[in-house]
């Protein structure tokens, strides 16, 4: 009897921890309290477990308070200075207020898969896109992908997958690509059947809402360990300094008083601070250094295609913001500006051809004082340029939205296509 | 295709604890399924190396065909004569894979990395010439295939150690454990298994998947920018050291309760490094089983050598001597880089130090009490982490390679 009790001593608590587990993961109750502070926060927090996951970001467009809209992005919402989006909204009590989807690394690809967990938000609502042509290299182009990899939003991608199109080929085929899922057995299986475009068995949806479930679960504990003081630190105070009325030439003076206290270091327009430690120490080497560069050949061309379908299957009303470069900056790197501004037109011809119309190209306007902050980000005038656009675009509100989704931007013929102004306008 | 790397995820303990409950039954009952016991291990050594790591499958078979003809025919010769030269030369055939491992990519030999390499080479070697230097002892007298198999093949330390002895490891499966014992042993294997958990999964998660690139990211880029150092290297060494101890003492602890779930006791192999009074007392505690065989069959037998050969008149010089030839050959065992070679002398020198201190100490009976003894411990603590951070090779990235 003993011997017996013994057995039970050693496992007993590990089966009691496994069952207690399994509780956890599958109550069907919601585990989490969001505030609207946390929400407020995460709205400018850049945090990978927000970027990856799916409750914060429900939670915030389904916040009955404030109107979130989506902004994705780049590197470029880092830049949380005092004519940001955010601030401005949240200044002016506008009636949107940007929640920032998107980092240093994030691409189409990432944005995609993140779409997938939020759809809802997307459905007949608007959302704003911010295009950096950097993202639109010949090679590597997904470094970053990993970092923001999430399974819950493949699991999510697959589960929305009713009838398998184009795109979802082209994502499957993507997808198996990155190490991460073409290592793990259970998605690499899942995602080869869409590829070679066999729909997924009955057993294969009851995994996947297993799986679903459990992601959520974790995501719904783990999502907001996001530790992100962004909101006061940087948007409370850039609040306080603002013009009180909402006026773009108020705004305009205050940005240039702004600008021209941060720069100065330097001959680019470049903040001192961003100068003094990213560029300053290999500033000689930096010369001409970018002369091979070149965003006109891409496979960031179909992955972006993928985005605009994704709009198009939502309805979403989508205003889209093309980013410059410092001019005086690529004058000195070397980048070649004739080449760069056909990778602009390549996006805009992506964009207009398929209907997608509200697009606010700053691409020629990164010679302007004070528009850019760094190298490729804008800043002070350049986010008041964009909020003249982006003010108006909430203010009308949602129109509808008349979309012509074209597969044949999926394929490498477009990716690989020369941007000269025949060979776009040639392009079917 | 389905490939299984050892404790990499829950799956993998889940999966290879079923599949080890029918050898569990039988050891409860006193039965040891040697058979069962073989084929486990058998399959989750090909799911270990199978689909894109066939290569590295067929590298093993290879591998263990040339240690098995080796040691045995090394046993046979054994029993008749004992000529040095054919020790030694044994010996040299048996680490000689290893070597052209090692070699291969300072060689840039990438067709011998492919046919030769594959992930546990280190650990399997330090059986096999632990085996060599045993049979010439006349320790171990005999050769049994089917044991010798089961040593070196044992599934739940072939990838990372901890390195056991043939003949402590044969005791133990020529028998099962009394029930107490095993009762005994699974409870451990149980605490084990979480603790395992708590430092791999948790702990080391955080320091090395979310901490460290960070780190490592800003102290790179700061180092570039205040020519070559910066405060951040500190921050790293620390995050790089703690990481490196949760991380493989977690992997440890995982092999150590699967050994102890079947059936066998297989040596611990960190025993709480950090409480080093001084650096001896941190080799008997870090990575003690490959502390242990390099004690055991390169310094002890160096100090023999020197002693025999009467090299050195003063026993001082004979073993520091072997401490920093003992150090050294173990910073080039980790691969043949300036900073793991410089790890290496960094603790044989250390080593030397370290006895120095000990026998000034003794001579002029200093304080020793509560706060020497702290002392004595953060003192060790942050020479071994000065170590880590030569060893993480970060010092190398910032130095010796420009930063795009």
């Amino acid at each position: 009897m003993l011997k017996k009790r013994g057995l039970w001593w050693i496992f007993g608590p590990v089966v009691l921890a496994f069952v207690m587990i399994t509780a956890l993961f599958l109550a069907p109750f919601s585990l989490n309290y969001l505030s609207n502070k946390d929400i407020q926060k995460a709205s400018v927090s850049f945090s990978k477990n927000v970027f990856k996951g799916e409750s914060m970001k429900m939670a915030a467009f389904s916040d009955s308070k404030t109107k979130y809209v989506p902004f994705f992005g780049s590197s470029e919402l880092l830049r949380l200075d005092a004519m940001h989006p955010s601030v401005l909204a949240a200044k002016y009590k506008r009636n949107y207020q940007p929640f920032l989807l998107g980092q240093a690394g994030t691409e189409s690809l990432s944005h995609y898969l993140g779409m997938q967990e939020m759809t809802p938000a997307l459905h007949k609502k608007q959302a704003v896109f911010i295009v950096s042509q950097q993202w639109f290299t010949k090679r590597d182009s997904k470094w970053a992908f990993s970092q923001f990899y999430s399974p819950l939003q493949t699991v999510n991608w697959l589960r929305n997958i009713k009838t398998i199109s184009a795109t979802d080929r082209f994502i499957a085929t993507r997808l198996l690509e990155q190490k991460q899922i073409s290592d793990n057995t259970f998605y690499a299986r899942l995602i080869t059947k869409i590829k070679n475009n066999q729909s997924l068995s009955g057993t294969d949806q009851n995994l996947l809402i297993l799986r679903n479930r459990m992601l959520v679960r974790e995501d719904q504990l783990f999502s907001n360990f996001a530790f992100s003081n962004n909101w006061n630190k940087q948007v409370e105070p850039a609040l306080k300094g603002l013009p009180k009325k909402d006026n773009v030439s108020l705004l305009e003076q205050e940005a240039i008083r702004v600008a021209k206290k941060q720069t100065g270091n330097n001959k680019f327009g470049i903040k001192n601070s961003f100068f003094k430690t990213r560029v300053k120490p290999s500033f000689k080497k930096l010369e001409n250094s970018q002369s091979h560069f070149d965003y006109r050949q891409s496979d960031e061309y179909s992955d972006f295609q993928a985005v605009l379908q994704e709009f198009a299957k939502e309805h979403t009303d989508v205003l889209f913001i093309i980013q410059p470069v410092n001019k005086k900056w690529s004058k000195y790197t070397g980048l070649n500006t004739k080449k760069y501004y056909q990778s602009v037109n390549k996006v805009k011809k992506q964009l207009k051809s398929q209907g997608f119309n509200n697009i606010a190209d700053f691409s020629h306007d990164g010679g302007h004082k004070y528009f850019m902050q760094d190298t490729i980000h804008m800043g002070w005038r350049g986010w008041i340029a964009a909020d003249t656009k982006i003010k108006p675009f909430f203010e009308h509100g949602y129109q509808e939205t008349n979309y012509k989704i074209n597969d044949n931007y999926l394929s490498k013929k477009w990716q690989n296509l020369m941007p000269t102004d025949t060979n776009l306008k040639n392009f079917k | 295709m389905l490939n299984l790397q050892p404790y990499a995820d829950p799956q993998y303990f889940i999966i290879l604890l079923l599949a080890l409950i029918p050898l569990a039954v039988g050891l409860y009952f006193g039965k040891r399924f040697a058979w069962y016991e073989v084929v486990v291990s058998l399959v989750f050594i090909f799911l270990m190396f199978d689909g894109e790591k066939y290569h590295e499958g067929i590298a093993l078979i290879i591998y263990m065909i040339w240690q098995w003809l080796l040691v045995w025919s090394y046993t046979l010769y054994r029993k008749r004569n004992n000529q040095t030269w054919i020790f030694y030369s044994a010996t040299i055939l048996a680490i000689l894979p290893l070597v052209l491992i090692k070699v291969a990519p300072v060689a840039d030999w990438a067709k011998v990395s492919s046919l030769l390499g594959f992930m546990g080479i280190s650990y399997l070697t330090f059986r096999s010439v632990g085996m060599v230097m045993e049979i010439r002892d006349g320790s171990i007298q005999a050769f049994n295939p089917w044991n010798f198999l089961r040593f070196m093949l044992f599934m739940p330390t072939i990838s990372s150690g901890p390195i056991d002895r043939y003949r402590r490891f044969v005791k133990d499966i020529e028998s099962a454990p009394e029930r107490d014992k095993y009762i005994e042993m699974l409870g451990k294997a149980v605490k084990y298994f979480f603790l395992g958990f708590l430092y791999k999964f948790i702990i080391s998660h955080v320091l090395g998947t979310l901490l460290m690139p960070n780190v490592e990211k800003l102290a790179i880029l700061s180092a570039h920018v205040h020519g070559g150092w910066s405060w951040w290297i500190i921050a790293y060494m620390y995050i790089y050291g703690l990481n490196l101890f949760f991380d493989f003492a977690g992997y440890s602890l995982f092999a150590v309760a699967t050994g102890y779930v079947m059936g066998i006791e297989v040596p611990m192999n960190f025993n709480m490094p950090f409480l080093s009074k001084n650096l001896k007392d941190f080799w008997n505690r870090w990575h003690m089983t490959l502390s242990f065989w390099f004690r055991d069959f390169v310094f002890m037998r160096l100090v023999f050598l020197m002693m025999k050969k009467k090299w050195f008149k003063s026993r001082v010089t004979t073993s520091n001597i072997a401490y920093i030839i003992n150090m050294l050959v173990m910073g080039f065992w980790h691969g043949l880089k300036w900073y793991y070679i410089a790890y290496g002398l960094f603790h044989g020198i250390g080593l030397v130090v370290n006895d120095m201190w000990l026998r000034y100490k003794k001579k002029h009976k200093l304080p020793h009490n509560k706060f020497t003894n702290a002392l004595a411990i953060i003192i060790t603590f942050n020479v071994v982490m000065v170590s880590f951070l030569l060893f993480s090779g970060i010092l190398d990235k910032i130095w010796f390679h420009s930063f795009r």
